[in-house]
C-alpha cells in the first residue's frame, strides 16, 4: 500500500515536472520582483535624501521629489565650518560611545543570556522577569526621573555617564535574542565537554560563545545604530562638552526655521560612519550571521 | 554681506574661545582696564557690602558710550571663575533672525572682555532647550543664567527658582532707556524676575502682496473678513489660496490667531484679569467664545486658507506666499524676516503688512497686533551666595538686554529690545520700514497669550483648537476645557 | 535542566551580579522614584506636595490617556501583523531558492531600521504631504485625483491617522525582525528546506510545517518585543503629528511626555509612567500566555482539526453509502 502511493506520487511529480518548472517561474519571478520593490523601499530614502542635500532651501520648498536642477555642496560646507557642529569632537564621543556600549552589551548579553537559558536557580525566572520587564519602561516620560537619580549619584556630564542607560536599556531585548537562541542550541555539546572534565566557564566561553555568533552579530547591528542614533539621554543626561552626533546636529533647527535640505546634509554626515560601515561590511556581517549556525 | 563677514568672524573666535574654554580656565588675559564700574553694584543688592571699593567710578559718562565703550568700560569684576549659562541662540537660528544674532554677537563680546571668567554655554535648540531647562529645574539644578519663558515665570517664582531683579532692573545704569512694557509677563507680585531679551516682534502679522490685491479689486489689505472671503472668488479663478497658514505645530493657530482674533472680541482688560487670576475672567465667557466660533468659521466654513492648513507648519506654509500659490500670509515677525530674504525683487517691493481683519460680530474692533517678549535671561537664586559672581552675572544680563544689544539689532535689522535704542530707520529700505512701522508705530500693541498664564493652560487650549478648525470639536467645549486647566493651574499656584 | 553543567550558587552569583546590579540602578530605580513622584502634586521646580492618590483618581477619569491606550493597543496590534508577520514572510521568501540577490536584499532591508527616527518621521510626513507628496503624486497620475489641491490632506483625519503613522513603524522595522529572524532560521539546515523545496512542498507548507516549530522560541522573542517596543512608541508619531490632530494619534508615552515637559506636571507625568508600565505588563502577560499556548498546541490543534474533518468525511461517505441510517 504505502509503497504503492510513493511510486505514485514520485510518478506525479516527474510528470508534473514541466508544469512545475513553469510555476516555478512565475513564482520566482513573482518573489524577485516583491523582494526587488521592498529592496528598493528600504534604500530609497537614502537615495532621496542624498540628492535632496544637494538642493538649495527654496528649490526644496517648491519641489520635494524632483531630482537638484544646480546640484551644490553648499550644504556640506556651511555644517563643516559651523563652530557649534564641533564634528570632529561629535564623533569622537559617538564613536567611543557606541563601541564600548555595544561591547558591553554583546557580554552581558551573552553571559546573562546563556546563564537563564541553561542553569537551574531559584531566582532564575524571578530575573528572567525582571529583565523583560525593563523592555517594558517609557523612557521619554521617565526623563526627569532618571536625570535626578544620576544627579544623586554624581554620574552627569562624565565620558562614560551613557554607557549605562544604553547597556541596561538595550539589554533586556539583547539578552532575550540570546536566551532564545541558546534555547536552541541541543545541550549534547555541553554534556559531552561537562564529562571531559570541562568547567562551566571554559564550556560557556570556548563551546557556547562561537556557536552564538550569529546572534550576537545581530545583537550588535541592533545596538550599534540604536546607541549612535540615540538622543533622549544624550540631550539630558550630558552638557555640550560630551554631546553626541545627534545632538550636533539638532543645532541645525532654529526655534521658528527649518533649512530641510541642510538639515538632511547633517543627517547624512552624521549617519555616514554607521552606514559607511555598515555596507561595507555587509558581507562579512551577514556571513556571520547565518553561517556560524549549528545544524540540526 | 559685511555684517555676515563680521558674524562668522565672530562666530568663529567664540569658537575658539569655547575650545579653549575646553581645555582649560586659563585663557590669555589682558591687563584688564582699571576702574570701570560694575552697573549693578551701585544702587541696591545686599551683596554689594562686600565688593571691593573700586567699583565707585561715575556711571554717568558710561550711559552715554556708545555700544563698543560699553562692554570695554564693563570688564572689570571681582569675580574669577566660570559662569553657566543656557539659551537657545544657536548658529542656524541665528541666521536671518536679528535678535539670536545679536544674542551671539555680544556674547561673543562680553566674553572677550571678561577673561578672567570663563561664560560656560550650553546652547540647544529651541524644543530641546525647553526639555532640558524643566529638567534642570525640577532637580534644581538651574545654569546660573538662562532664559526664562514667559508663561512659566509665575510657578517658577513660586518654586524659588529664579532671583528677584527689581532692584536690578530699576537700578540699572540703562533703567532710563528700558522699555518696562515688556517685563509684564516676568512680573510677580509687582517684583521683576528676568530682564526681557531677545527682540520683541509682533506675532501676528498679514503678509500680502499688494499687487495680487489690486487685481482682486483691494487697493489694500481688505479691512474686514467679508471683503476676505469676497475676495476669495477672484483667487479661486486665479487657482490660488486667499491666505496660507500652518498648524501642524499646533501653536500657531494660538500665538498667530486667536492671541489677537481674540481681542477684537474681549478687548484688552478680559486678558488683564485672565493674567491677574481674579475671577473676573473665564475662558468660557461669551467673547471668548465667540472669537473661537469666528475662528472656526473661517477656518472651517469659508476655505479662505490653505486646505492642508492643519497638517503643515507656518515654514511650509509661508512658502506657499513665496512661491505665489497664496495671496498672503498670516504669521509673525521671524516668519517676515525669512520672506524677506527669500522674495524675488518684484514681489519684495509688492509685499506689505496688515493687521488682522474685523470680524462682524466683533464689538472691541482696533488695529491689534500681539507683540513682545517670549523669553526674559533670569538668574538662579543660588549665584547670589556669592556677590562677586552675582555681580558679574548681573552685568552679563544687563549687556546682553542692554544698548550694545540694542544698537546691534536696531542698527543691523531695524528691531527693537528691552532696550530703547536710536538708529537711522531711513537707512532701510521701504520693506523693513514698513514692517517697522507695523510692529512698534501704527497699530495698538496687545498680549501674546502663551506669554503669560501656564503652559498647562496653552497646551489644552492649542490642542482642542487644532481638531476644531477641522470642524471636529465645538468651540464652547474647547473653551470649557481650557477654563478646567485654567482652573487647575490657579488651585495650584 | 541539566545536572552535569549546573555550575556552583556562587559561580552564577559571580557573574551576574554587576549586571543584575546595573539595571537595577539604571532601570528600576528611577521607575521606583515616578512611583513615589506620583504620589505628589509636583509642578516643575523642587517643591512637590504630598497629594495621597489624586494623580491616579484623575487618570481612571482621564478620557484623553485611554484613548492613547487604546491607540497603543491598534498599534500593537497592527504592527505584530505587519513587522513580525511581514518580516517572516519576506524571511521565507528570501530563503527560498528561487530568488536571486539575496545578499543585498538582506542589506538594504535592515537600512531602515539604522536610520533615527526623526529621519523616519520626516520621510513620511513628505511622502504624505499633500501638494507635493509622494502618495498625492501616485495619485494624480493615477487618474484618482484632478489636482493636488484636491488629494486627501492624508495626516489631517482623525479616522485614518493612526493606520497612517503605523505604517512607516512597520515599513521601519521590517528589516529588524528579518534579521532576527534570519538568525533564527540560519540555525536550521538550509538542505532540509530545500529538499523540501525539491520534493513539492510549498512555500507555505515549508513555513509552516518546518520553519515555524524551529524558531518558535526566536518567534515569541519577536512577538513579545513588538509588544514592548509599541506599547511605549513615541519618536516616529512625535515627530509626525505630535498626537495631533487634536488627540487623534496620541500614544501614552507621548501623552506622559507631553504632561511632564509640556504642560509641566511631573507628578501627573510621573503617574502616567507607571501607569504606563503597568498596562503594558498586562498587555505583555496576555500575549505572551496567549502565544505560548498557542505555539505548544499548535500541532494538537491541527492534528485535532484533521481527525475532526476526517470524522466528518467518513460520517458523509457512510452516510451516502448507508443512507440516513448512517453506521449506527
Amino acid at each position: 500500500m504505502v509503497k504503492e502511493k510513493d511510486t505514485l506520487e514520485t510518478l506525479a511529480v516527474k510528470n508534473e515536472s514541466t508544469g512545475q518548472k513553469v510555476a516555478n517561474g512565475i513564482l520566482g519571478f513573482f518573489m524577485n520582483v516583491l523582494m526587488l520593490v521592498f529592496s528598493l523601499s528600504c534604500i530609497f530614502p537614502l537615495v532621496w535624501m542624498f540628492y535632496s542635500s544637494l538642493k538649495k532651501k527654496r528649490e526644496f520648498n517648491a519641489d520635494i521629489i524632483g531630482l537638484p536642477k544646480v546640484p551644490t555642496l553648499d550644504n556640506y560646507i556651511r555644517i563643516m565650518i559651523n563652530p557649534d557642529y564641533r564634528i570632529g569632537y561629535s564623533m569622537w564621543n559617538s564613536t567611543r560611545t557606541t563601541i564600548l556600549s555595544v561591547l558591553l552589551i554583546i557580554i552581558c548579553a551573552f553571559i546573562v543570556g546563556y546563564i537563564l537559558a541553561r542553569c537551574s536557580f531559584k531566582l532564575n525566572r524571578p530575573l528572567y522577569i525582571m529583565f523583560l520587564m525593563g523592555m517594558l519602561i517609557p523612557v521619554h516620560s521617565l526623563m526627569v526621573p532618571i536625570y535626578i537619580i544620576f544627579s544623586n549619584a554624581h554620574l552627569l556630564n562624565k565620558w562614560y555617564t551613557l554607557l549605562l542607560p544604553y547597556l541596561c536599556f538595550n539589554l533586556p531585548v539583547s539578552l532575550f535574542l540570546v536566551e532564545g537562541y541558546v534555547k536552541g542550541i541541543p545541550t549534547a555539546l555541553e554534556e559531552a565537554a561537562a564529562i571531559d572534565g570541562c568547567s562551566f566557564s571554559k564550556s560557556m566561553f570556548s563551546i557556547i560563545l562561537p556557536i552564538c555568533r550569529p546572534i550576537l552579530i545581530t545583537v550588535a547591528i541592533i545596538n550599534v545604530f540604536g546607541c549612535w542614533n540615540e538622543f533622549s539621554f544624550a540631550l539630558i543626561l550630558n552638557s555640550q562638552a560630551y554631546q553626541t552626533v545627534p545632538l550636533a546636529l539638532k543645532n541645525f533647527t532654529g526655534q521658528f526655521t527649518s533649512d530641510y535640505p541642510k538639515m538632511m546634509a547633517a543627517m547624512l554626515i552624521t549617519m555616514a560612519p554607521v552606514v559607511v560601515f555598515y555596507f561595507a561590511f555587509s558581507k562579512q556581517i551577514i556571513k556571520g550571521m547565518v553561517a556560524g549556525a549549528v545544524k540540526g | 554681506m559685511k555684517q555676515k563677514i563680521v558674524s562668522v568672524l565672530l562666530s568663529a573666535a567664540m569658537a575658539a574661545t569655547l575650545l579653549a574654554g575646553c581645555g582649560s580656565t586659563a585663557a590669555t588675559t589682558s591687563e584688564a582696564p582699571a576702574a570701570a564700574e560694575e552697573p549693578a553694584a551701585e544702587e541696591a543688592a545686599p551683596a554689594e557690602e562686600e565688593a571691593p571699593a573700586e567699583e565707585e567710578a561715575a556711571p554717568a559718562a558710561e550711559e552715554e558710550a556708545p555700544a563698543e565703550d560699553a562692554s570695554a568700560a564693563s570688564s572689570e569684576l571681582a569675580y574669577k571663575g566660570e559662569i553657566s549659562m543656557m539659551h537657545f541662540s544657536t548658529s542656524e537660528e541665528a541666521e536671518g533672525n536679528g535678535g539670536s544674532d545679536a544674542m551671539r554677537t555680544t556674547i561673543a563680546s562680553w566674553d572677550a572682555n571678561h577673561p578672567d571668567i570663563t561664560l560656560n554655554q550650553e546652547v540647544l535648540a529651541n524644543d530641546d532647550y525647553k526639555t532640558q531647562i524643566a529638567t534642570y529645574a525640577s532637580a534644581d539644578e538651574l545654569p546660573d543664567v538662562f532664559l526664562l519663558q514667559g508663561m512659566n515665570t509665575i510657578s517658577w517664582v513660586n518654586q524659588g527658582l529664579v532671583l528677584d531683579l527689581t532692584d536690578y532692573i530699576t537700578g540699572s545704569p540703562y533703567a532710563d532707556k528700558y522699555n518696562m512694557d515688556y517685563l509684564v509677563p516676568f512680573t510677580v507680585n509687582d517684583k521683576y524676575y528676568a530682564f526681557p531679551a531677545l527682540t520683541g516682534g509682533t506675532c501676528t502679522v498679514v503678509i500680502y502682496d499688494s499687487a495680487l490685491w489690486k487685481e482682486a479689486g483691494f487697493d489694500e489689505f481688505p479691512k474686514t473678513w467679508k471683503e476676505v472671503e469676497e475676495a476669495k472668488k477672484y483667487f479661486d479663478e486665479q487657482g490660488i489660496d486667499t491666505l496660507a497658514f500652518g498648524n501642524s505645530g499646533q501653536w500657531q493657530l494660538n500665538s498667530c490667531f486667536v492671541s489677537c482674533l481674540g481681542y477684537q472680541y474681549t478687548g484688552t482688560d478680559w486678558f488683564s484679569n485672565i493674567i491677574a487670576g481674579n475671577g473676573d475672567a473665564a475662558f468660557t465667557d461669551d467673547a471668548f467664545v465667540a472669537a473661537l466660533t469666528e475662528t472656526q468659521r473661517l477656518f472651517h466654513d469659508t476655505g479662505i486658507f490653505n486646505s492642508d492648513f492643519n497638517a503643515i507648519n507656518n515654514e511650509e506654509a509661508r512658502e506657499y506666499y513665496i512661491a505665489g500659490d497664496a495671496a498672503a500670509f498670516i504669521g509673525g515677525n521671524w516668519d517676515a524676516d525669512y520672506i524677506k530674504a527669500n522674495l524675488d525683487e518684484e514681489k519684495y517691493k509688492n509685499t506689505k503688512f496688515a493687521v488682522l481683519p474685523q470680524a462682524e460680530d466683533a464689538t472691541k474692533y482696533e488695529k491689534f497686533q500681539n507683540i513682545g517678549l517670549g523669553y526674559g535671561l533670569a538668574i538662579n537664586p543660588k549665584v547670589a551666595d556669592d556677590p562677586d559672581k552675582l555681580a558679574a552675572c548681573i552685568d552679563l544680563v544687563q549687556t546682553l538686554t542692554g544698548p550694545e544689544f540694542a544698537d546691534y539689532v536696531g542698527e543691523n535689522y531695524a528691531l527693537g529690545g528691552f532696550t530703547k535704542a536710536d538708529f537711522d530707520l531711513s537707512a532701510f529700505d521701504q520693506y523693513v520700514q514698513d514692517f517697522y512701522n507695523f510692529s512698534y508705530v501704527d497699530n495698538k500693541g496687545c498680549e501674546i497669550y502663551d506669554s503669560y498664564v501656564d503652559s498647562s493652560v496653552w497646551s489644552v487650549l492649542n490642542t482642542e483648537m487644532q481638531e476644531m478648525v477641522n470642524g471636529d470639536k465645538k468651540p464652547a467645549d474647547v473653551a470649557a476645557d481650557t477654563q478646567k486647566a485654567y482652573e487647575d493651574y490657579l488651585a495650584g499656584k | 535542566m541539566l545536572n552535569s553543567i549546573r555550575p556552583k550558587g556562587r559561580v552564577i552569583f559571580g557573574y551576574l551580579v554587576i549586571p543584575v546590579v546595573l539595571f537595577i540602578f539604571t532601570v528600576f530605580v528611577p521607575l521606583v522614584a515616578a512611583l513615589f513622584y506620583s504620589f505628589f502634586d509636583w509642578k516643575v521646580g523642587p517643591n512637590k506636595i504630598f497629594n495621597g492618590f489624586d494623580n491616579y483618581v484623575k487618570l481612571i477619569n482621564d478620557r484623553t490617556f485611554w484613548a492613547s491606550f487604546e491607540h497603543n493597543i491598534f498599534l500593537v496590534l497592527f504592527c505584530i501583523i505587519g513587522q513580525v508577520g511581514i518580516a517572516f514572510i519576506l524571511v521565507m521568501i528570501i530563503s527560498s531558492k528561487l530568488v536571486k540577490l539575496k545578499g543585498i536584499h538582506r542589506t538594504f532591508g535592515f537600512f531602515p531600521s539604522t536610520i533615527s527616527a526623526v529621519c523616519i518621521g520626516f520621510i513620511w510626513t513628505m511622502i504624505y504631504d499633500q501638494r507635493r507628496g509622494i502618495l498625492n503624486f501616485i495619485l494624480l497620475h493615477m487618474g484618482k485625483i484632478n489636482s493636488m489641491k484636491d488629494g486627501p490632506i492624508w495626516l489631517n483625519d482623525p479616522s485614518k491617522v493612526m493606520t497612517l503613522v503605523s505604517i512607516p513603524l512597520v515599513w521601519q522595522y521590517i528589516g529588524y525582525y528579518m534579521v532576527i529572524l534570519l538568525s533564527a532560521v540560519a540555525s536550521i539546515d538550509t538542505e532540509v528546506l530545500e529538499s523540501a523545496e525539491l520534493d513539492g512542498a510549498s512555500g507555505f507548507d515549508r513555513a509552516r510545517y518546518i520553519v515555524l516549530p524551529l524558531i518558535k522560541n526566536t518567534l515569541i522573542v519577536c512577538v513579545t518585543l513588538c509588544v514592548a517596543g509599541n506599547m511605549k512608541a513615541f519618536d516616529n508619531i512625535y515627530v509626525m503629528t505630535a498626537g495631533g490632530p487634536g488627540y487623534s494619534s496620541m500614544v501614552m508615552a507621548l501623552y506622559g511626555y507631553k504632561t511632564s515637559f509640556e504642560t509641566g506636571y511631573l507628578g501627573y507625568g510621573s503617574c502616567i509612567s507607571v501607569a504606563i508600565f503597568v498596562l503594558s505588563l498586562i498587555v505583555i502577560g496576555g500575549s505572551q500566555a496567549l502565544l505560548r499556548s498557542a505555539m505548544t498546541d499548535k500541532y494538537d490543534k491541527i492534528e485535532a482539526k484533521l481527525q475532526k474533518k476526517r470524522d466528518k468525511e467518513m460520517r458523509e461517505a457512510a452516510k451516502a453509502k448507508y443512507g440516513k441510517g448512517g453506521l449506527r
